[in-house]
């Protein structure tokens, strides 16, 4: 066991919580295997997605982001940024590989999707597509970690080059998804594709941020001057993302309202004013934007413990534009006269059972993060 | 000679919303129990007019069998399919369960049945229709709503009803291509 691990009492608690948040996931899991899908979640027929895609989602625009973040220094030549390679690669990998688990609960039949995808393609399929590119992308990451653990940086240039690639085309495509279904005029369009690349970069530097802090914190020694610089850094570069991404939340939602275009309009009203305005005031622009960019703004408050914070908020934040995204896109009723409509929308909460898979994976990307902090030489320095 | 392409015509003039399609299409279909399970329906316009001055709509419908389906463009399996005749179907083997054709259909005409574990649809009761009759929400219908038919042959009913009577499509805009027409 590393030795900066043992004797630390909150190490046995934050295994227990995650253990215990992992048996929740398992509890739920079994749930679906036993009862069966229709009996345990809440989807329905008009809202067949979600919180576990939205989780999904949420988990593999952490993977990507942590890629693209990792590649500012092993692929873009950024020195301070390379001292995270392992540890965002890892995440990556990691959170990739449960996001998989997660969309695993919710399709039916993943078995099928194994065998059908290959003997039965659909070029056409923009999921066709996202298998095949995280596929690809999880062989690249994974070759990528191997090089870098290896210090054989030649190769872990060449794999993070290829895999960047890899993590831009597939979460474009995932953002594909969904702005290639013209039935959904809230997500229609090319701005999903592009929007998904900004949030993960948001998402990629407010992770790291927690990872390089926490990390720190284990050892309890003072931050090194080193670290100080690159969270100094991160703070400024994550302030730059947000405040792009807030342009980007802006100008999705004014063509929406502008001359109310049918549906996408009343999609988007139901995150203004409607079921998950809350979830968008609170969460999405105070916890998630607002208060991360004013704490990353403020050079007395961007210290790593306030760039930690903001990322910690933004990650929270962001968890909530996931499911809003994905729910609002399916408020609107595909047809006029149809029942069960609450002020002219659908609704949909989560299930117990979706609530405790979501739970499950979460707590289960964490608990593997520490293991492998705990099993793996992940400090760099030595390899210099 | 032309294949066929099978359509429906309908005259929602005569609709009087007893729903009997929707239970004879059950029956027939072997359709679940439950509020998410149905292959057709009827929905309600809105109440129009101001009392004693009223009037209503119903619009019947069901799977389109659109000639441009969203629904197997998105499939990552070719579990949807279009025949030669323009049915569109399912192949409950394939189908993974994903529900993206459910997100992709503008129509709602999709939903997940847990008995075939696959998604499932209206498929004009193509095991009728080969076998020289009639789908059952066509058959069952006491005031002749919906007529079958094929639309190649110009001799068919339902070619001389669109040649007659001005229709209409539902969401033409979505660029579809529905067969299930509308007489307006």
């Amino acid at each position: 066991m590393h030795p900066i691990f043992q004797h630390r009492p909150s190490r046995k608690l934050w295994f227990g919580l995650l253990s215990a948040g992992v048996v929740i996931g398992i509890i739920g899991a079994l749930n679906v295997l036993i009862n069966g899908h229709a009996h345990v979640y809440n989807v329905t027929r008009e809202i067949p997605w979600g919180i576990l895609i939205a989780t999904y989602v949420f988990l593999v625009v952490s993977s990507t982001g942590l890629c693209l973040v990792s590649s500012l220094g092993h692929v873009f030549g950024i020195e301070k940024f390379e001292f995270i390679g392992k540890r965002a690669i890892i995440l990556a990998i990691i959170t990739l590989l449960c996001g998989f688990g997660t969309i695993g609960m919710e399709i039916n039949h993943p078995i099928r999707l194994g065998i059908y995808a290959i003997i039965s393609p659909n070029f056409s399929s923009a999921i066709w597509w996202m298998g095949t590119l995280y596929g690809l992308y999880l062989v690249l990451l994974s070759g990528e970690l191997y090089f870098l653990m290896k210090g054989m940086h030649k190769g872990a240039f060449a794999l993070g080059m290829a895999g960047f690639i890899a993590a831009i085309s597939a979460h474009s495509n995932l953002g594909a998804v969904f702005g290639l279904l013209e039935a959904r005029p809230f997500w229609y369009g090319s701005f999903l594709p592009i929007y998904f690349i900004l949030s993960a970069l948001v998402s990629g530097g407010a992770i790291v941020s927690m990872i390089v802090y926490f990390n720190h914190k284990e050892s309890g020694t003072p931050m090194p001057q080193k670290y100080e610089d690159f969270m100094g850094t991160l703070g400024k570069l994550q302030a730059l993302f947000l405040t792009i991404l807030i342009f980007f939340v802006i100008w999705k939602i004014i063509p929406a309202v502008y001359g109310h275009p049918p549906e996408k309009f009343e999609a988007t009203m139901a995150t203004l004013t409607g079921p998950l305005a809350f979830n968008f005031w609170f969460f999405e622009v105070l916890l998630g934007m607002l208060i991360p960019v004013v704490i990353l703004l403020n050079p007395r408050t961007r210290t790593p413990g306030g760039v930690m914070w903001a990322g910690l908020l933004s990650t929270f934040g962001i968890f909530f534009m996931r499911f809003d995204l994905v729910v609002a896109g399916q408020l609107v009723s595909m047809r006029e006269g149809a029942a069960d409509l609450t002020n002219g929308l659908l609704s949909y909460v989560p299930s117990i059972t979706e609530l405790a898979i979501v739970i499950g994976a979460i707590s289960l990307c964490l608990f593997l993060y520490t293991l492998a902090e705990h099993l793996l030489p992940l400090d760099v320095e030595e390899d210099h | 000679m032309k294949n066929k392409r099978y359509a429906i015509v309908l005259d929602t003039k005569r609709c009087i919303d007893c729903k009997a399609c929707t239970v004879a299409c059950k029956a027939e279909n072997d359709v679940p129990v439950g509020r998410d399970n149905y292959r057709n329906w009827v929905d309600e316009e809105k109440l129009r007019g101001t009392y004693p001055n009223l009037g209503q709509s119903f619009t019947p419908s069901q799977c389109q069998h659109c000639a441009n389906p969203p629904c197997a463009h998105v499939c990552p399996t070719k579990a949807t399919v279009v025949s030669p005749d323009g049915i569109v179907h399912v192949i409950a083997d394939k189908c993974i369960g994903c529900k993206y054709c459910q997100t992709a259909c503008p129509y709602n005409a999709r939903y997940y049945n847990e008995v075939i574990a696959a998604v499932d649809k209206c498929t004009f009761c193509s095991h009728r229709v080969y076998a020289g009759g009639m789908p059952a929400c066509v058959e069952t219908c006491p005031t002749k709503v919906r007529v079958f038919g094929d639309i190649n042959d110009p001799n068919s009913e339902v070619s001389r009803l669109l040649a007659k009577n001005p229709s209409r499509v539902l969401k033409v805009a979505q660029g579809t291509k529905p067969h299930l027409f509308y007489l307006t």
